[in-house]
């Protein structure tokens, strides 16, 4: 049997409609479950303010009440649901993107806890259940010699806490990729896996090899003589020195491929080439045989290297 | 259970919501049904907040621009009350002397 609706509502049989409304409209201030999330004993305060004003509001059944006709039974609101128990649903479209406000720090491990486990839960659930949340992802940038980078090395990187952390560059990494380290990340929550560590490598340039995928590539300066009459040279790679045949004839520019000198990056088909691009260097002091050579060809020579330079020139 | 409601089994299920005052909710976007091919599709979450918003309005006679201001703050206020228990729990999870640390911060805070 409810309470006396008067009683409920904090007043006496004698008070006026006025009363009875202003009453009621404190009582759901202060007791509709919605506004009160936190409170679980508002639901039943607030049925039964409710069903108390569903009595007392109209005249003929407050009348019939004061009579001992009806009693508060009657006036019980059907059971219904409350906005707050659809607040931790997933698809909970009314719910605000952050609580933490646009200008927290992205990097707040809070809202990143946050971020995750809404990502995890996928269905409802009214969230009795115990959080296990994975640790958050933790980004650290680490500059690499290239040499390291494109071979391959073991490195150690210091977090800022002061412990150290192993880090293995495999062979052919690229400038800007990314490496992840599994579970070297913050701390899980509950029975969640640690965040893994995401680091990202930037490797130092060379001054003498540049990288093109998985290719090498070197400018290799070469005399008059070598350009005209070829030979044997030694040519650097990122393995050692090795011999390399020019062949007679060779002008600036021409590119010379050695075959799997190039970078063996991990899960590549084959290794990388390296390209050799010849350069045609004159001595800084040319000598006067040298000199005295060319001089009387000069005019003799019937090759324009720039022929087709010029007919192209005058094409679209 | 159903899940999903037509206009028709809105006005249905809550008595004192008239097709007008639903109609003037939606355009004010206090609530978001989606739409279906036959008309707006709501869902069990948005009939109890159509509820809310009929205790808001016809008991505590909020006019539209004081429950646009209303909702939005319980919007708030239930997306920081989930965030605070997902906290907890995640604390909660944690080892006891974790929880003797993280008072110990609060208390010198």
């Amino acid at each position: 049997m409810p309470d006396d609706p008067y009683k409920v509502l904090g007043l006496t049989k004698s008070a006026t409609a006025d009363e009875i409304k202003k009453a009621y409209r404190k009582l759901v201030r202060t007791s509709h479950p919605d506004l009160h999330p936190d409170d679980p004993a508002a639901e039943d305060r607030f049925k039964a303010i409710g069903a108390a004003y569903d009595l007392l509001k109209k005249p003929e059944t407050r009348a019939r009440y004061d009579a001992g006709e009806i009693d508060a039974q009657g006036a019980e609101r059907p059971p219904r649901q409350y906005y707050r128990d659809f607040a931790d649903t997933s698809d909970n479209a009314y719910r605000q993107r952050s609580g933490f406000g646009a200008d927290t720090d992205p990097a707040d491990i809070f809202a990143e806890i946050l971020r995750n486990r809404a990502r995890q839960s996928g269905g409802g659930g009214f969230g009795a259940q115990r959080a296990s949340v994975r640790g958050a992802d933790l980004r650290y940038s680490l500059e690499v010699p290239f040499l390291e980078a494109v071979l391959g090395t073991k490195t150690r990187i210091t977090l800022p806490d002061g412990q150290a952390l192993s880090v293995s560059i495999p062979k052919g990494t690229a400038d800007g990729q990314t490496l992840r380290l599994r579970g070297k990340g913050a701390p899980g929550f509950g029975q969640g896996p640690a965040g893994d560590a995401l680091i990202t490598v930037s490797v130092r340039p060379h001054p003498v090899f540049h990288c093109d995928g998985d290719d090498i590539l070197l400018t290799l300066p070469i005399t008059i003589e070598e350009a005209i009459l070829g030979g044997k040279v030694s040519a650097p790679t990122i393995h050692g020195p090795v011999d390399l045949t020019i062949p007679p004839g060779s002008s600036s520019g021409r590119i010379l491929r050695l075959r799997g000198r190039g970078v063996d990056r991990a899960g590549a088909k084959e290794k990388g080439d390296q390209k050799v691009e010849l350069k045609i260097v004159v001595p800084p002091e040319v000598d006067a045989d040298l000199r005295d050579f060319l001089a009387a060809r000069r005019g003799e020579n019937t090759f324009d290297p720039r022929i087709d330079l010029m007919k192209g020139a005058t094409h679209d | 259970m159903i899940e999903h409601f037509s206009e028709e089994e809105v006005i249905t299920t809550i008595t004192r919501l008239s097709r007008d005052q639903l109609v003037r909710f939606i355009e004010a976007e206090f609530v978001r049904p989606d739409r279906g091919e036959t008309g707006y599709v709501f869902r069990r979450i948005d009939i109890a907040r159509l509820e809310l918003l009929c205790d808001l309005s016809f008991d505590l006679d909020l006019d539209e621009t004081a429950l646009g201001v209303v909702i939005s703050l319980i919007d708030q206020l239930h997306t920081a009350h989930q965030e605070r228990l997902a906290i907890e729990r995640a604390i909660q999870a944690l080892p006891a002397d974790v929880h003797a640390r993280i008072l110990e911060s609060l208390n010198a805070s």
